[in-house]
């Protein structure tokens, strides 16, 4: 870089880099004259004073002290904002909700299941696909949220909400959190016994699950490889209630649970969904089957019980695609309870001067 | 020693913080100072430079990058006018009260007394 051949010129130097940075309008143009004008006259001063002419080292030590040229320039130029502090608020509520407790659970609950089945239970596949689509949505969201946001402040519809505004329209007082009774924690850890024992009783006795049905039905051989992984969710489930029992203080533990809860009855549901779709479309019979002794009433009846079984193993299957669906709404509502609980936690660790009261 | 490193690392967030803080409250206070400084002072006509030199002198330091977008902005809120003129074969802009900023001047100074005295009053109870 070349040296300037008199100080001056360095303050011409500095007003060009300063002008790079500033739109080019009529008002800028003013303001950098007046700088030029204020960089000359605190020149001619230190000049005065000494009684000679400033060197280059001098005049440098001027123009460090009155800033870099992009920082001066942001300091003298309009200010700019893609999102205005008015708004701010609100796009950062629906950044939020988006990304965290829309498109979280949409990718966990559904995307993340439904791609486990597409790579054939393949979970390494499976995570990696699921956190690049996430990735990938998540800063779409991201970008299309902010571009509306964008026109929203160019358009000045916060001046418009603000007239709109009826005190009327505000939401009623939010109701106290109801707390989870020991009273109801015992009933639903002894209703998830009593369904533990009836589980296990099954096998042994197939009239507590077919009732008198169980003279020509028995269970299909899809039980065979989902009977254990059933027994063990009831057991996890169990263990859940019995932790929520003597450990009350674990105040995220219930919510949490659930929600792992419930993304392990989605991968067990999909599972069995699966292998029932993949067994034989000839004598489809994946759920209930007739019994061998079935085959003794004669060839109607037995076409008769045949009929009955197909449409209960068709029922069943119905009945797990909406637990499927059931499940998956049940975990996206406790993800977001989850969500607003760590949300309030984070809150209430605040100053109590920063909380809304 | 993890409890001193703890210690020693909470108190310099907390004396980062509070200087964060008290920088923020300081230009806060300083804003609406400087635009009461700068009308009272051109009551008679200035230019930026002898401007930001008075009120230096006066103990309140402004820099070019602070002084000229106030400027500005007093002159759109018809506060302030200005003009440019050759003044020792240099243009330099001038800059003085125009009869509105006289009479919002004499209002900001006597909100500016009555808040001042409400301050000392308030203090000298504490």
């Amino acid at each position: 870089m070349s040296t300037p051949k008199n100080p001056l010129e360095l303050v011409d130097r500095y007003l060009q880099a300063v002008r790079f940075w500033l739109p080019k309008t009529r008002r800028q143009e003013d303001l950098l004259a007046e700088l030029g004008e204020d960089l000359r006259s605190q020149i001619e001063d230190k000049e005065t004073e000494l009684g000679r002419a400033l060197d280059n080292a001098e005049v440098s030590d001027i123009l460090k002290r009155c800033g870099a040229p992009m920082v001066v320039a942001s300091r003298l130029g309009p200010k700019r904002h893609l999102i205005g502090p008015s708004l701010y608020p609100v796009y950062e509520f629906v950044l939020k909700m988006v990304l965290l407790w829309i498109l979280v659970p949409v990718f966990l609950f559904i995307v993340g299941p439904a791609t486990l089945a597409s790579t054939n239970g393949d979970w390494g596949k499976t995570i990696l696909t699921t956190m690049g689509n996430l990735w990938s949505g998540a800063f779409i969201a991201a970008g299309v949220i902010t571009l509306v946001f964008a026109v929203l402040e160019r358009t000045h519809a916060i001046a418009d909400i603000n007239c709109k505004w009826d005190p009327s329209s505000l939401p009623p007082l939010e109701k106290p959190e109801r707390k989870t009774s020991m009273f109801e924690t015992v009933c639903e850890l002894g209703f998830n016994v009593f369904g533990l024992t009836w589980l296990l009783l099954v096998p042994q006795h197939p009239f507590l699950i077919l009732g008198p049905a169980s003279t020509f039905l028995t269970g299909g051989p899809i039980w065979n490889r989902f009977y254990v992984p059933i027994v063990l969710l009831a057991v996890a489930v169990i263990i859940r209630a019995v932790v929520i029992l003597v450990r009350p203080q674990w105040k995220a533990f219930p919510l949490a649970s659930q929600v792992l809860q419930a993304v392990l009855t989605l991968i067990l549901i999909r599972y069995i969904i699966d292998a029932a779709g993949a067994a034989g479309s000839v004598g489809w019979h994946p759920f209930v089957m007739l019994t061998a002794n079935a085959a003794d009433r004669g060839a109607a009846e037995v076409a008769r019980l045949g009929h009955v079984a197909a449409v209960l193993n068709a029922l069943i299957l119905v009945s797990f695609v909406c637990m499927w669906i059931g499940v998956c709404i049940g975990g996206a509502v406790h993800t977001w309870e989850l969500l607003k609980y760590f949300r309030k936690q984070r809150t209430s660790q605040q100053p109590a001067s920063l909380q809304v009261q | 020693m993890c409890y001193t490193v703890c210690v020693i690392h909470c108190m310099s967030n907390g004396t980062q913080q509070s200087s964060e803080m008290f920088e923020n409250l300081r230009l806060e206070l300083r804003r609406g100072c400087l635009a009461l400084a700068v009308l009272t002072q051109l009551r008679t006509e200035r230019y930026g430079y002898t401007l930001r030199k008075a009120l230096a002198d006066d103990g309140l330091e402004i820099d070019e990058g602070t002084l000229y977008p106030l400027l500005r902005r007093l002159e759109s809120q018809g506060l302030l006018v200005s003009q440019w003129r050759e003044e020792d074969k240099r243009n330099k802009r001038f800059y003085r009260l125009s009869p509105m900023g006289e009479e919002v001047l004499t209002q900001l100074l006597n909100e500016w007394q009555k808040i001042n005295g409400s301050l000392n009053k308030i203090l000298q109870e504490a």
